[in-house]
């Protein structure tokens, strides 16, 4: 019964459909988070070049997510592919303090963009599982994201893209705070 | 340490014959290469020597068994072979413990389950050479080599993973057992090969290949034999004559190295370092040799030869510095190459066969991803249709849309897919990057590789043509959707559901495109059927077609650039240049239109159509006037 009631759910209100943008500088975890969002399996991680798409369903909710290579250089690739972007994924590797102010400054010049002004930003804040790690309230007091953005909703969410932790969290958060055209 | 004696003492029988050997002795750490693959992985394990001692006769004499399980091979060939592990064997081999003859029947799986100490031997027979210490590991701890033996079947022999994702073992294992006996027999014709041009095999590693021509490029096609590729690359390269001119620049670059990181213990102070040192690791983690399991603190040595590859590499282009996917160049090199000749094929790909691949601009690969697309659309149309960009892609970026530039925007299309790539370069411009290394399955890599360095980089564009071509069909199940709505250029909210359609099919498209090769497992289903094939007329495209097209590229992307410029505020080539508010803006319309007019009468021709490039001077003088007129106006 329960599976039929939301089958006649979906039909009324429609499946959402989003296409989200995961960014981070390099060896952040975005493409370990996406396998594990996929397949519930850990890759063996290993530089991204070019990307990775995969859809993901949670609930009614079908994530076309696009997974872009991390090096800096390797940003103008796909920087025109920005536009229709619902939601922005950004992973930041909490044990990497030193790289704490470069993500900064690269979560900053990304949101920049005018194709970025009313996305939803969501910043996992990843590797928790690793024991320097800094906690999301940490990472977000640096982040300054109350500080500086105004017409975006944001959040920082601590995830283990090992454990999963934090992951489904994460596009829940998403899929309540965006709202896209129903199909 | 005596099995370091040891060792040393078995790299340089190895090495004997091969000429470069003296500058490889230049440096104090031996680079790793093919020939030392096992070597590597069990040399931080202590063993006897007197189990080395014991072991060796053992061994010689399951080697000898094995030609006639293989039924292919002359004994001959074996006894000759120092230097490098026996890369058809590893199935064969294992299987040997109970089939002799009968290699057709034999069911894998079963001997996974009941490896005994018999099959290990067997299992571990890869090499003459390299498994006397092998089985002198076995015998120190035959329990855990037991284990080791088992866990090596895991990986096919060049230490990957056969299982990923998209292919399990068993398929692997199943395709395998027929392209060995493939390998086998290919092996066996470039000896002869080899032999009728006087060049004779003596030591299974040979360093002369005959001279160019149309056979040895058939032969080159149709595979290098797995443990000459090294050498044969190097040849087939130039790899000595580049190396000839930079006598000694190496170990001066490597002394570079030292010494900043004495200067700057934190190697904070060049960049580079930093992203090659977080790539080091995360290269190839699914191949024995790269992983530090097995290894000491210090890690693998073909880890430490990458990163003394690459960073020498930033030293010595700074151009290029360090980009993501020269690790896996790199990496996939040392693999087959001593670290010195690795280096200098790196610098050979990024030059000769990518020049400005790598740069930091990476302008090369763009104008590589242009020529791609213009090779689709003249080779394989049928493919061209679902990747080219529709009429909508443009609609993306330009709300504000008036009567009077849509034909602006309608001729500006015959190119301006070289300037505003079509969405599949994302995943096309990766081919490249990479030399299709994790792309496609590692046997067709090197496949690719062979004909690569003989053929030049016009390969890779046939390579991609025929990838493309072989996923037409998966492209053609993806049904279109919403296509009614990616034309309507009304109301906000079309534009937006029609995105969304174009959106969806995008994504689907991307996928085939970035999941399919990884399926193509045997190398001959896209050489034999795709790319040499007669009917498919992919022959004609050759090196001076893609020389010349690259230069056409390249100046178009120039103008297109220029024009933005021109046009104001572009501020990156992601702004089209007809976007930039030209609406209410008459001036503006007029040089859109000139620009338009130029830009329109410039087509490549290929060389099987009558029409040769037209495109001429004529496009300067068209900008200078429009720059005089834009003057003017001001």
């Amino acid at each position: 019964m329960g599976s039929s009631i939301s089958k006649i759910m979906g039909k009324l209100f429609g499946s959402k459909e989003m296409k989200i943008l995961m960014l981070g500088l390099d060896k952040a975890g975005k493409t370990t988070i996406l396998y594990k969002l996929k397949l519930n399996k850990i890759k063996t991680s290993t530089p991204t070049v070019g990307f990775n798409v995969e859809t993901v369903t949670y609930k009614n909710v079908k994530f076309n997510m696009w997974d872009v290579g991390g090096q800096q250089r390797l940003r103008p690739l796909w920087r025109h592919y920005f536009p229709a972007t619902t939601a922005l994924i950004f992973v930041i590797d909490s044990s990497a303090r030193n790289r704490l102010e470069e993500a900064k400054e690269e979560l900053y010049s990304i949101i920049g963009e005018k194709e970025m002004e009313n996305v939803v930003l969501l910043v996992w804040a990843n590797k928790q599982d690793l024991k320097d790690a800094m906690k999301p309230q940490e990472v977000s007091d640096f982040l300054e994201l109350e500080k500086n953005l105004n017409n975006q909703p944001w959040c920082v969410i601590g995830s283990n893209a090992l454990s999963g932790q934090g992951l489904v969290e994460g596009l829940s958060w998403i899929s309540n705070n965006t709202d896209v055209p129903k199909k | 340490m005596q099995n370091d004696q040891q060792r040393l003492s078995l790299q340089n029988r190895t090495m004997l014959t091969h000429p470069y050997k003296r500058l490889g002795g230049a440096f104090s750490v031996k680079s790793p290469s093919v020939p030392n693959f096992h070597d590597r992985i069990y040399s931080d394990h202590s063993s006897s020597d007197s189990a080395l001692v014991n072991e060796n006769p053992r061994v010689n004499k399951h080697h000898a068994v094995e030609p006639s399980s293989l039924g292919q091979v002359s004994p001959s060939e074996h006894d000759g072979n120092l230097s490098v592990i026996d890369l058809y064997g590893d199935e064969v081999d294992s299987q040997r413990g109970e089939v002799e003859d009968e290699d057709d029947d034999y069911n894998y799986n079963e001997d996974q389950d009941g490896a005994h100490s018999e099959d290990l031997d067997l299992a571990f027979a890869e090499g003459n050479l390299q498994h006397v210490e092998l089985d002198g590991v076995a015998a120190a701890t035959s329990k855990s080599a037991l284990s080791d033996g088992v866990e090596n079947t895991h990986f096919d022999r060049y230490g990957f993973k056969k299982q990923n994702n998209h292919i399990s073992e068993a398929e692997y294992d199943r395709w395998w057992l027929d392209y060995s006996q493939y390998c086998v027999r290919r092996k066996h014709k470039w000896q002869l090969l080899l032999e009728k041009s006087g060049l004779p095999v003596t030591d299974d590693s040979p360093s002369r290949f005959p001279s160019k021509s149309e056979r040895l490029k058939r032969y080159v096609r149709k595979g290098i034999p797995a443990e000459w590729r090294g050498n044969a690359w190097w040849h087939f390269a130039r790899g000595q004559e580049k190396l000839n001119k930079n006598k000694g620049v190496y170990s001066q670059l490597l002394q570079k190295m030292k010494q900043i990181k004495e200067q700057n213990p934190n190697e904070r102070q060049v960049q580079d370092l930093d992203i090659i040192e977080r790539d080091l690791n995360r290269t190839f983690p699914d191949n024995i040799h790269f992983q530090s399991a097995s290894y000491n603190k210090e890690g693998p040595p073909i880890i430490k030869s990458l990163r003394r590859v690459l960073v020498a590499f930033s030293l010595y282009n700074p151009k290029i510095g360090y980009c993501q996917s020269m690790n896996f160049l790199a990496g996939l090199l040392l693999l087959f190459l001593d670290e010195e000749r690795a280096f200098w094929m790196l610098v050979i790909i990024t030059s000769r066969y990518l020049p400005g691949v790598h740069n930091i601009n990476l302008e090369g690969v763009n104008i590589d991803q242009g020529v791609l697309m213009l090779c689709v659309k003249e080779y394989i149309p049928e493919v061209w249709s679902y990747i080219k960009p529709s009429i909508d892609h443009h609609q993306k970026n330009n709300k504000t849309f008036s009567p009077s530039n849509n034909k602006v925007l309608f001729n500006m299309q015959k190119n301006e897919f070289l300037y505003r790539l079509p969405p599949i370069t994302l995943c096309t411009a990766s081919w490249f990057m990479s030399c299709f290394v994790g792309v496609v399955p590692i046997e067709t890599t090197l496949r690719i590789w062979d004909c690569l360095f003989y053929e030049e980089s016009h390969f890779l564009f046939k390579v991609s043509l025929a990838v493309l071509k072989l996923s037409e069909h998966e492209l053609s199940k993806i049904k279109p959707r919403n296509n009614s709505l990616n034309y309507s250029w009304g109301s906000n909210l079309n534009q937006k559901n029609g995105l969304m359609g174009q959106e969806d099919n995008d994504m689907e498209i991307f996928q085939v495109i970035q999941t399919f090769p990884k399926t193509l497992l045997n190398p001959n289903e896209i050489f034999e059927k795709i790319i040499f094939k007669r009917r498919f007329n992919l022959n004609k495209l050759d090196q001076d077609e893609i020389d010349r097209c690259r230069k056409f590229v390249a100046a178009q992307r120039l103008k297109f650039k220029t024009y933005g410029e021109l046009l104001g505020n572009a501020t990156s080539e992601a702004d089209l240049p007809i976007n930039n508010g030209i609406t209410d803006n008459k001036e503006t319309h007029i040089t859109s239109d000139a620009v338009n007019e130029a830009l329109s009468s410039e087509v490549y021709g290929f060389k099987k159509s009558l029409a040769g490039v037209h495109w001429n001077n004529s496009i300067k003088e068209k900008v200078k006037q429009m720059r005089k007129r834009k003057d003017r106006s001001d």
